[in-house]
This record gives C-alpha cells, structure tokens and sequence, in this order.
C-alpha cells in the first residue's frame, strides 16, 4: 500500500521524521474529528489529552521504570478518564461556552504541568527519552500502522447505529433527545474515544524527539488541530488524514522561505477556510 | 523499473556531489537559531553578528569559504531536532551553531554528537549541556554557576547583603540562574526572602512589586528575565520605593541577560543596578572598540552591539581560528577547538575545558549603573 | 495606615487598574459575540496592532512632524489607534464575517480569524521584529502617591479613559436610535431585519467599533505591556476567560468580570506567587460554567427549543 511505501520514497532522516509527525497528526485529527465532526462538539481542549498521554506515560517509564507498552496504556487509560471529566462539564454546554471551557481545560492542564515540578519538572523538561522502536522507519510503520487500525475502526464506528446516534446529537440535539437519545451518554462517549486517542498519540511524542517540555503542549497546539480538521474536511473520514497531512507538510516545506514562512502558511489558512467550505475533501467529491 | 532507474540516477547524483565536494575547498556552518516566534529576539541579533563576521572575513579562511545555512529552530526542541536533521540531511554541515534555548540546546546535542558533528553553543545557561560527556559540544557562554557564583560573592562580600528577593522568568534558563544564585547564597549565611517567578507574558509588575515591598527590607534582588520584561520591573520596582533608583535600599543585581541600552531605557529605575556583563562596547581592549564601530558602520550609528550580537560574532571568530590553524572538517575542528587556550574575541578569552565548556572567567565584568546611567567597573576578581 | 491595610488597599488599586485593562480588551470580544455569535480571535492583534500606531504616531509623527509636546502627542496616539482599530474592523468584515455570514456555519469564521490572527502576527513581526521597543508615555514617569499608596499617572489614565469609554458606549447603545438597532438586531435578528433594520449593516458597524476598542486598548496598553508583536497574546486569553464569567454578549457582566479578574490576579500575586495566576482565573472559570453558565448576570438565556 502506499503508506508502506512510503519510506521507501522518502530517505533522508529529516523527512523520515516528518513522516512519523504525520503519522501522530493524523491520529490527533481523527480523534478530534470524532468529536468535532460527528458529534458536533466544538472542543478546543484535545492538547489536554495529547499532553496527557505524553506526560503519564513518560514519567510511569522514567521514574517508576514501567515498561513502554504497559505505560502507553495507563496513558491511554488516563487520557480517557480526563475526557470523560470534561465530558462531564460539557453536558450543559453548547457551542462557543463549550469552545471557550475546552480551551480554559487545556489551559488548566497547561499550568499544572508546568507548576507541578517535584512530578513533571515543569519547565525544565524531561531529558534523554527513547522510542519504543529503535530505528525512524520503524516508528513509523509502527505507528502509521495504529493510525490505520484507529482508521478503520473508526470508520466501522461511523457506518455503525453509534454514528448515527453521534450525528443526530450534532445535528439537533434537543430533538434526539425527545426521541429517546442519551445526549449526555453519548458525547462522553465520544470525548472520552477521542481523548484516549489523543493520549495514544501523546505516548509516542517524547520518544521520538528525545525531550519533554510542557511549551510542547500549550493552546497552539488545540488550534492547530482545528486547523487539520477543518482544511481537510470535517465531519468526513478521509478529510482529517488530508488535514493532517497537508498541515504537517506544509510549514516544512515553507523552510525555504525563511521569515515569511508563518505569513504564508496564515494566508493559506484563512484562504482554505474562506473559499473550501467542505475543506479539501469536499474537492474531490464534487470532482466526482 | 520505473523505481530502480530512479534510484539509479539518485545515486549517480549522490556519487557526482561527493566528489564535487571532496574537490572544493569548503567549511560548512549550520545555524539552528530561533527566527520565528519570540524567541527571533535571539535569533535576530545572532544572525547581525554571524553577517558582520563573514563580512569582515570576506567568507574566506586560509583558503576554505566559509559556508552558512540559517534553519529556524523556533526556541523549541521538536523544530529543534527536526532543523538539525534537515541540516544533517541536505548541508551536511561540519559544525552547528545552535541553540539560543535551553531546551532546544539540549534536544540537539545528543544528535549532533552521534552524528559526530561539533556543536558551537552561544546562548544556553542550563549545567547540563556540558555536564553530559558530550564530545562534540562546545559552549563559550558562561554556564549558570559560573554566572551566579560571583554574583553571590559580590553580594555578599563587597554588598553585605544578607536578605535577597530572586525574581526570574519561569523558563528552564531562569530556573537554572535562579538555583544558582540560591544555594550559595543561602551557603554563606544569607536568606533569601522569596523566589518569585513569572511567565513570559507577564506586561504588569505592580502587583509584584507591592508583594516584594510587603517583605520588609531586601538587600538584594537578582532578577533573571529578559529585557523587556525587566524594564518594567524596574520601573515598578522603583515606583515601589524597594530598589535604589526609585529612593529604596534594594539593589538590584543581574546577569549578562541584559544588553547595553537596558538602562536608558529603564531611566532612573536601574540607578544602583549592578550587573556581569559579557560583552562591554566600553571597553578599552582594541578589538572591542573595531568590532563596535564596525557594527555601527553596517547597522547605523545609533545601534550599540548587544552581548548577543557579539557572542554569534565570536563564534565565526572561533571558527576562522580553527580553519587558520588547519582544521577543515569535524574532526578536526573539534581537535582546534580543545586545544584553544586565551583565545582573543570581543567577550574576552576563550578556553575550553575538557567539558567543551569556556573555564576563562574573564569574560565576566561587574558594572554598576551610575546616577548619569553610564556603567562603572566594578573590580572584583 | 496599619502594614496590612495598606497593601489591601494597594494590591486592590493595582486590579482595579489590571482589571480596566482586561475589560478594555474584553470589551470589543463582547460585543462581536453579542451581535454575531461569533468570536474574533484575531482581536489580540488588532490590540497589538493598535498599540504599535500609537507608538509610532508618538514617535514619528507627533513629536517629530507636528513637533507637539509629550501629553497633547500620547493622547493623539490614542485616537490614532482607535482609527486604526476601526480601519481593521472594517477590514476583517469585508473578508471574513460578512462573506461567511449566510451560511450559519459557526467554525469557518472561527478558523479565517484564527488564520487571521497568524497572519497579522507574523506580518508585525516581519515589519518590526522581535525586539521590543519602549513605548514611554509621560503619564507613565508620573508617579502619585498618597501615604503610602502610589499608583502611576498612567494607571490613573487607564482607569479614566476606560471608564469614559464604557460610559459612552452604554450612552451609544441605550440612547440613540443606531444604538438601539444594534441591541435589536443582538436579540433578534430576523425580526430586526422585519422591522426595517439592515442587519449587516449594524453588525459591521458593531465590528468597527468593537475593534476600534481594541486598538485604543493597544494604546492604553502599550506603556504598559512588552511592546513586541506578541503582545496581544499575552492578554488575549485572559480575556476570553473574562468574557465567559461575564456571560458573553453581556456588557456589565463583562466589566465586572474583567475587574474582578485584575483585583484576583493581583492578590494571588500576593499570596500565591504569579506562575499561578493563569491557573486560579481558569478554576474561577470552570466554577462558574458549572454554577451559573450564563454568566454574572444572566441576561440573555440560553436558547431554548
């Protein structure tokens, strides 16, 4: 397939690398977009849960010398009962309310990583962590091959009566309710999937650029997200991956142009968003 | 097919480029700096010194161009390490300038190393950079004990300062300086009343300034933050009445964070302020004296050197001695570069210690900021 | 004065000040949400990009060209930045608020100024770098004290500025005919549109004026703030906090909140030290989306079916 082709094509280290951000992206855009594009939940708070995943996990390795894959999923684990707890606020929110106590929840996560020193050591940072695969192409098959298995069952998710719950609670609310949804049940549900999948991601983030600062996680980092989701497609399940991919990429490949790099890559953003309302994804719909 | 022929004509170019480069006569310098976000404030000095040297050098040494390529690292260790690969990758640099950050000085190292390309560090406080057993990572920036240790002797000794108020950015920097300056301080007998840290976004110092005012009375107050941030602080401080400049008895006492300048720009806030400076544009010493007026000469008249600029200045200085003394590629600069001993730049004496760090304590000078804000030499040694 | 009545009094004179310079910020998010439903993330930048007019016009244009003395050049610049403030508004609603309008999708506006927002960053700091400049005002050097309060000649023109400010605008909105359409188009906008109103054109007009604020916020706080292009996001954030406690759309709930934010500020600065200061206002914010999620004062109701 192509994605095992892909380090085939690409060989130099730095691009490698990027292939395994990507790869972390795209997991980050499909969780976001399960929240966001399915169940029509404006959370601005997914950096909590990434930040979540990377910290527990580290320090369970780090300090209690527990072994990768049993930390990855205490991580994944934590994560999820973080998005169960916003979940639990969110159950009275819509819209801009819920945007605004998502993003105040990152910021909260933020500041207790920082302050937090004799646990996270804060801004010092977290030094000399490892992968759980030695080797750039073997991080990425191994996590390009999750991103996979969370694609397709995703998908599976969607096609599936839960899907159908999940759009009906996005597209009015209050009228699935009186047909006997469970609104509060299912957007925890769906907080609670996509926190943990953030987690997962979050788990391989430290090992793969050996430091650990918490600067990795502030708000900018929510916002991007939105970002991928929105240019690639909400609401869709190719249009995350796209997202991902072309929001990865492109400051990359922007290098070139020295200072104006940020300038450019914000007008793309706002043209994107401006012109492609169904984001990239819609293109190739209506092309067909 | 398709691919093999692909690969084919790859690795033609591959061959072709190794010999072009084996012929021509090259000294490739990586930059990692940060030239986005806030942290450019670095970058951009860096990169007015590393032009003003090349340009003196006219880009070449004993025969070798002096080749440098500019990566933005951001101040962070993610674009940090991916900057370092892409250099690795496509410049295939034999040293790198990098980081001005801490914590992306230190994601790179360990890179740099493997890659057994030699690391120039002009910008980074924390121990831990050279307290690694890193071969390849060479600092001339003075560590966070070599600029807090005398900072706590001239408090104490020529001060008499026994209470101390530590004020510092909440970075891995700030932290570092603000230990540092702590626990000797607080080793020979002096207390320190409290340690106040603030993020980067903080514009307002009132509030704090009040606090340090409801302390009772402070001898001392290190401050560990950057320019702008500190000029505000000042100036609240001196509006608090708890510093010299605003009719207190504090004094506040810093490192070499703050460039020349930083005292017009406070006013009468930083009267008392008494601080190491690394890099003095008032200095007699020849060098000294031509490298401002050429900085002047390129950038205009009215814009005085900043440590920053000369650090990133030093280091092509550093460089172009090395290649002067026959060094060309990794290894070998790396050799020069251990065996340096009173190297001459702009900030004083360069000499490294089996560590890779700079051990000459000469580019540490005290000053202390006069009533006409002009800078008295306090010597201390 | 005992030691501790003094520094209550202090700390709470220095949030008061702190607070008006929120609510300056706060203000023009408050009132985009009001008529739009939506909100401006790049309103941080259009604060940065005012106090950046100002300085300039004190520094150029003022003193050198027209060769006016320091307080008549300051307070130039702070109309100066309220023109460009507007210039702004005028600017982001042609681009993006009106074009998206129709369509009554809530995030696409959302995302442009978010895009917006990098944008206008990175162009400050492509235009004027990362150094940052020393706007002084001569309020600023002035110092008044009484016993052993003090506050700045500044703070003092804060306060004034922001509360005349605030003054006039509740005089806009409840006094005049233009400013009685704008409320009826917040509360309803169809039925305004029945009733002979031209919506777009009051929601523009909110815009400009909502910017304009922002601006002027950039003047009062350019003095006051690290003057770089990344000033505006140090305060933005705080005042998206501030305009949720306030309840959004809501104009006296966002000036309570925004004084209440500034007088908490300066007293966990007291007692907590301020690397918490972001995580106590959040806490503040959370508690209050919990208990009462309309804000302050509940004025508007969430929708119903």
């Amino acid at each position: 397939m192509l994605v095992a082709a892909l380090p085939w094509l690409i060989s130099t280290a730095y691009w490698r690398g990027i292939l395994v951000l990507c790869a972390m992206n795209v997991l980050l855009a499909l969780a976001l977009n399960l929240v966001m594009g399915y169940t029509g939940q404006l959370n601005l708070g997914q950096s909590a849960f990434f930040a979540i995943g990377a910290y527990v996990s580290t320090i369970l390795i780090k300090t209690y010398h527990w072994n990768f894959w049993l930390a990855g999923v205490a991580a994944i684990i934590a994560a999820g009962f973080l998005g169960l707890a916003l979940a639990a606020f969110a159950a009275r929110l819509r819209g801009h309310y819920l945007a605004i106590a998502s993003l105040g929840f990152a910021v909260i996560t933020y500041q207790v990583l920082v302050n937090w020193e004799s646990v996270t050591e804060g801004v010092r940072g977290i030094y000399g962590l490892l992968p759980p695969v030695r080797g750039t192409v073997e991080l990425f098959y191994l996590i390009a091959a999750i991103a996979l298995v969370v694609y397709f069952a995703m998908e599976n998710l969607v096609r599936s009566p839960v899907g159908d719950t999940l759009r009906a609670i996005r597209e009015d609310e209050v009228s699935a309710s009186a047909l006997g949804v469970n609104g509060a049940l299912w957007k925890a549900f769906a907080f609670g999937v996509g926190a943990a999948i953030a987690g997962l991601a979050g788990c391989f983030y430290p090992g793969f650029v050996g430091t650990l600062v918490p600067d990795a996680f502030n708000i900018v980092e929510s916002f991007t997200m939105l970002a991928m989701v929105i240019v690639g497609g909400m609401g869709t399940m190719i249009g995350p991956v796209i997202g991902a991919v072309v929001l990865t990429f492109l400051p990359e490949l922007l290098r070139g142009f020295g200072e104006l790099r940020l300038m450019i890559y914000g007008i793309a953003l706002t043209l994107v968003v401006l012109f492609l309302p169904g984001g990239i994804a819609s293109c190739f719909r209506r092309a067909r | 097919m398709k691919l093999a022929s692909r690969l084919a004509l790859a690795a033609a170019i591959v061959l072709a480029s190794a010999a072009a480069a084996a012929q021509e006569r090259v000294v490739r310098i990586g930059v990692a700096m940060p030239i986005s976000g806030p942290g450019s404030y670095f970058g951009v000095m860096d990169k007015e010194g590393i032009e003003l040297a090349l340009e003196q050098l006219k880009g070449t040494v004993n025969g070798y161009k002096l080749q440098v390529q500019y990566e933005d690292s951001a101040c962070s260790p993610l674009q940090a390490t991916n900057v370092v690969k892409r250099l690795l990758d496509q410049f295939k640099p034999h040293i790198v300038i990098g980081e001005e950050c801490s914590d992306a000085s230190l994601a790179i190292a360990p890179i740099l190393n493997e890659a057994k390309v030699v690391q120039l560090n002009v910008g980074s406080v924390t121990m831990k950079l050279t307290e690694s057993g890193y071969k390849y990572t060479f600092r001339i920036f003075p560590n966070a004990e070599q600029q807090s240790a005398p900072l706590v002797k001239v408090a104490h000794d020529v001060l008499k300062a026994r209470t101390a108020v530590i004020l510092h950015e909440k970075t891995n920097a700030g932290n570092d300086n603000a230990e540092g300056f702590k626990k000797p301080f607080e080793a020979s007998g002096g207390k320190v009343l409290a340690t106040i840290d603030f993020g980067r976004d903080v514009n307002d110092f009132t509030a704090i300034a009040t606090r340090i005012a409801s302390l009772g009375k402070v001898d001392v107050l290190p401050t560990f933050a950057l320019e702008g941030q500190q000029v505000r602080l000042s100036q609240a401080l001196a509006q608090a009445k708890v510093v010299k400049g605003g009719g207190g008895s504090g004094v506040q006492m810093g490192s070499i964070w703050l460039p020349y300048g930083y005292d017009q720009k406070a006013g009468e806030a930083s009267v008392g302020y008494v601080r190491i400076v690394q890099f003095d544009p008032t200095e007699r010493r020849k060098m000294v004296q031509d490298f401002v007026s050429a900085f002047k000469a390129k950038y205009g008249q009215d814009k005085v050197p900043t440590h920053i600029n000369a650090h990133a200045y030093d280091a092509i200085l550093l460089i172009a001695e090395a290649v002067r003394r026959g060094a060309h590629d990794s290894e070998s600069i790396r050799d020069a570069f251990s065996k340096f001993k009173d190297v001459e730049v702009t900030t004083g004496r360069i000499t490294f210690d089996p560590k890779g760090q700079n051990a000459d304590l000469s580019v540490v000078h005290f000053v202390e900021t006069q009533k006409d804000l002009s800078w008295k030499a306090l010597s201390w040694q | 004065m005992s030691d501790l009545a003094a520094l209550v009094v202090q700390q709470s004179l220095n949030g008061v000040y702190l607070g008006c310079l929120y609510v300056m910020v706060a203000l023009g998010l408050t009132l985009i949400y009001g008529v739009l439903n939506q909100i401006n993330f790049a309103h941080a930048d259009f604060v940065t990009v005012g106090a950046f007019t100002a300085f300039f016009t004190v520094t150029r244009l003022a003193t050198k060209l027209l060769g006016l003395p320091d307080t008549a050049a300051y307070l130039l610049s702070i109309v100066a930045a309220f023109g460009m403030g507007a210039l702004l508004g005028l600017a982001i609603n042609a681009a993006v608020f009106a074009p998206l309008r129709e369509r009554g999708d809530e995030l696409r506006p959302l995302i442009a100024t978010i895009g917006v927002s990098v944008l206008l960053e990175n162009a400050q700091l492509a235009l004027f770098g990362p150094i940052p400049y020393q706007f002084d005002s001569p309020f600023a050097r002035e110092t008044l004290r009484f016993g052993r309060i003090f506050f700045s000649a500044q703070s003092a023109l804060v306060v004034c500025v922001s509360a005349a400010a605030i003054a006039a605008l509740y005089a806009f909105l409840r006094f005049t005919f233009l400013g009685k359409a704008l409320r009826a188009v917040a509360q309803d906008r169809e039925t305004a549109g029945l009733m002979g109103i031209n919506p777009g054109l009051l929601i523009g007009l909110t815009i400009v004026i909502a910017s304009a604020l922002a601006g002027m916020a950039g003047a009062l706080l350019g003095p006051v703030l690290v003057l770089s292009p990344f000033a505006g996001a140090s305060v933005i954030v705080k005042a998206f906090a501030i305009v949720i406690i306030g309840g959004f759309g809501n104009l006296q709930g966002t000036i309570i909140a925004g004084i209440l934010v500034g007088i908490i500020e300066a007293f966990t600065v007291q007692y907590l030290g301020s690397g918490l200061i972001d995580l106590v206002v959040f806490i503040l914010l959370l508690a209050m989306l919990v208990a009462r999620p309309t804000g302050l004062i509940a004025e508007r109701k969430e929708e119903n079916v």
